[in-house]
């Protein structure tokens, strides 16, 4: 590559896997070490504050639907919907509130999110059998002490398994933030994506499922801890 | 409101939905794409799930590995798909330009919750009538189909149902490569700043959303033979 | 049960039309004149320079501005001159330029390095809606003064452009140049039949597909939109799928690739100059940020900007590095 006049000297010390522009490029791993780990710590924090608020979400919305089953359509449909919007314009909708803020994105990924886990509360807590709410009704258990003590637990596999998903989903969609210029590795990788870097690619990807790696085997932990009684776990 | 009112205008005006960059075009390639990426998905992860799940054999990983295929960003996989020699960018039969690409990229975006579901569907049913089924001389064949698939049908479905609104929604993405889809309508009018335009893009992706869900529904139906008797 | 998924389904409608009615054009994927897409937000190393020679202390700043290459550059020189100038100066880049200016009229965006068409392009639009008569021209000081009342209107002062332009441009392969003996767009006229790779919005476009077909007659048969000057409209152009592809002026991978322009020998392209805007209240409270960016504004041309963008496009470093240097040797920091 013959350079342009007057960036010569930078120009010698160029790594050539930058020159080539390979995938594998360890000098870019330590040159932009700082950039990396700033992004990466903006996604760990945006993407856990995402799902625990999606979480806070749908947990009455499934109550609600498994109340009442009209509003099972309506909810399910909502949240279908919901996830049909192109992020650019949910974001749009909350800007004028939050402004250039992680706040947008958290909001939004948290709606993102309820697809999936209402979905899976909604399937957990049907999957209780009859017998076991009945029994425990007949033994004087109350609403909220017959959800929280015998439907919640056992539905707890199922509904660990949507957490799981929503949780990598939203690793990868915590990207979509970059529209508003809180996006994590996202604002790496789509600018490495406008100007073909591949070195930088390569690295938010991987990060990305390093991390989404991480989550996910911290929420098998915690499933553990929280049901040791099932299969799902102790085959794990 | 004009805005809904010019959108659906844009919607209705037949010109608009002929052509090779029309509506009907794009539409018939998404539906084609989600049906498709579907269609391998539960192909090539159900029998996966539902064997590890049965066997107790290889689920940590099978769920694993499709889970953590999640955390790639959809587009990324796309582009560099879209990108690299073996598969690139070229028409793709009735997909499209990037028809490939964007098949696999959906593929793989579709397995996770087909894959997470039928295995725990399978693992979650009471061992207790698992147990009584074997101790009935019931073979493992026997007990899968007729004790743990039945009862773990709902849960298995749902996945499969999610699986569907998540890749037609997703679908739009394969626009960022020129590729298929009801996404170049939406791309096209932000593009170009016609706002009813993106509208009605957008109103089209959800209309088909809820139609495929509500399609998904009946075969739903269909396909548990429990519901009925549960409700 | 299908009858109440309707009932949905037009809930469904009515909830879109309340996005469309939030004033903001929707959109997917990254807006086709940011293809670069996202910011290396607050880049902690960026702001090295700090007013160590006693430099008064002055207000919070925040720029704002797309994240494609040529912008995140500008972004940076901004920074750091403002920074020089005793300002706390933050910096968030987004994708599109409805994000930053809706937050610019609210004031919770001060500054943005900007260009004249597009900037005058976009208000147009939002002003006057989608089918508004194009307001700009090749001649930049008439574009200005188009844009200078809808600025106004939206709570925008645009500061002095700079000399350095960035417009929209086509390039064709080394090889196709030599044996068609093209040179200029005239020239590719004469060629015959073409397909031309280009941003999503090129098709009606008078500085795009519409102007090439009717002021320069090129007979473009297809328009295959990967992106304005993106990796893709580069590829498909040098694996020959298409034979012609759009990019900017000061696109610094082109001769790398073996790609070459093709002159605008009519003067199809608006005045795209590199112009700062700034908030109208945030410059009448702080008047001095008029002088350092209008002085580097003066100081910038082209063909810097070229070799700008190539120091990150291709010798890949560091946006803040690449500014800070440029800053330095023309004594601006």
């Amino acid at each position: 590559m013959t350079l342009l006049p007057g960036s010569a000297p930078r120009a010698a010390e160029t790594p050539q896997c930058y020159i080539d522009n390979s995938w594998w490029c360890p000098p870019y791993w330590s040159d932009r070490q700082e950039l990396l780990t700033d992004a990466l710590v903006q996604h760990i924090w945006i993407t856990i504050a995402s799902v625990a608020l999606g979480l806070v979400l749908a947990f009455p919305l499934a109550l609600l639907a498994r109340r009442f089953d009209r509003l099972e359509t309506l909810v399910v449909g909502g949240t279908t919907i919901i996830y049909t919007i192109p992020s650019l314009a949910l974001f749009s909708l909350l800007l004028p509130a939050t402004g250039l803020s992680a706040n947008t994105v958290i909001i939004g990924l948290a709606l993102y999110s309820l697809t999936i886990l209402v979905r899976s509360l909604l399937v957990g807590l049907r999957g209780v059998s009859d017998d076991v709410r009945e029994s425990a009704v007949g033994n004087g258990y109350g609403m909220s002490r017959l959800l929280f003590t015998i439907e919640l637990p056992l539905a707890l596999p199922v509904i660990m398994a949507g957490l799981r998903v929503a949780t990598v989903s939203t690793v990868a969609l915590v990207t979509v933030g970059s529209i508003v210029s809180y996006g994590g590795l996202g604002n790496l990788l789509l600018q490495a994506v406008g100007n073909q870097f591949k070195a930088q690619i390569l690295a938010a990807s991987v990060l990305c499922v390093l991390l989404a790696i991480v989550l996910d085997l911290l929420l098998v932990v915690v499933q553990r801890m929280v049901t040791p009684w099932t299969r799902t776990g102790a085959s794990v | 409101m004009t805005m809904m009112v010019d959108a659906f205008d844009y919607l209705f005006d037949g010109a608009n939905w002929s052509g090779s960059q029309g509506i009907g075009v794009f539409l018939v390639q998404q539906l084609l794409l989600t049906v498709t990426a579907l269609g391998i998905a539960v192909i090539l992860g159900l029998p996966l799930a539902l064997w590890a799940g049965h066997t107790g054999k290889g689920g940590f990983l099978a769920i694993n590995l499709s889970n953590v295929g999640r955390a790639v960003p959809v587009f990324a996989v796309l582009l560099v798909l879209a990108l690299s020699d073996p598969i690139g960018s070229e028409q793709f039969g009735p997909y499209g330009r990037a028809g490939l690409a964007t098949l696999i990229a959906l593929v793989l975006f579709a397995l996770p919750p087909i894959i997470t579901n039928a295995y725990v569907g399978i693992r979650e049913v009471d061992q207790d009538i698992v147990e009584a089924s074997r101790g009935m001389g019931m073979s493992g064949v026997g007990m899968f189909r007729q004790i743990e698939l039945p009862l773990a049908m709902p849960v298995i479905v749902a996945g499969v149902r999610l699986a569907l609104v998540q890749v037609w929604a997703t679908a739009t993405i394969a626009a960022l490569v020129a590729g298929p889809g009801l996404g170049r309508i939406i791309t096209r009018g932000f593009a170009n700043e016609r706002t009813s335009e993106v509208v009605a893009g957008a109103i089209l992706v959800a209309l088909g959303a809820l139609l495929l869900e509500g399609l998904a529904v009946l075969v739903e139906r269909r396909l548990d033979p429990l519901r009925v008797a549960r409700q | 049960m299908m009858f109440g998924r309707l009932t949905v389904a037009l809930s469904a409608a009515a909830l879109l039309t309340l996005t469309a009615c939030g004033g903001d054009p929707l959109e997917e994927e990254p807006s086709p004149d940011s293809d670069a897409g996202a910011s290396s937000e607050n880049d902690p190393t960026s702001d090295g320079t700090e007013t160590s020679d006693g430099t008064e202390e002055k207000g919070a700043l925040t720029i704002s501005g797309q994240s494609f290459t040529e912008a995140v550059v500008m972004a940076e020189m901004y920074e750091q001159v403002l920074d020089g100038a005793g300002y706390d100066v933050t910096t968030k880049l987004v994708e599109t330029r409805d994000v930053y200016v809706q937050q610019m009229s609210d004031g919770k965006v001060d500054v943005v390095p900007d260009y004249l068409a597009g900037m005058a392009d976009y208000l147009n639009t939002l002003e006057n809606g989608e089918d508004a008569e194009p307001i700009t021209s090749n001649d930049a000081a008439a574009s200005l003064e188009a844009l200078k009342p809808l600025a106004d209107a939206a709570g925008i002062t645009m500061l002095e452009p700079s000399g350095a332009t960035s417009q929209n441009a086509f390039f064709v392969t080394q090889d196709f140049a030599e044996e068609n003996s093209v040179s200029t767009l005239s020239d590719l006229a004469e060629v015959g039949p073409v397909k031309l790779a280009a941003a999503p919005d090129c098709v009606g476009r008078d500085d795009c597909e519409k102007g090439l077909k009717e002021v320069y007659g090129i007979d473009i048969t297809e328009v295959v939109p990967l992106g304005y000057g993106s990796a893709q409209t580069k590829d498909a152009v040098i694996s020959g799928e298409v034979e012609v592809g759009q990019t900017g002026t000061t696109d610094g991978t082109l001769e790398a690739q073996e790609l070459v322009l093709l002159e605008d020998d009519q003067g199809i392209q608006p005045a795209q100059n590199l112009v700062p805007a700034v908030n109208t209240e945030f410059l009448s409270d702080n008047p001095d940020v008029e002088e350092v960016l209008n002085e580097l504004s003066a100081t910038l041309t082209t063909e810097d900007l070229g070799q700008l963008n190539a120091q990150v496009d291709v010798e890949r470093m560091e946006a803040s590095e690449v500014a800070q240097t440029y800053l330095e040797d023309k004594g601006l920091i």
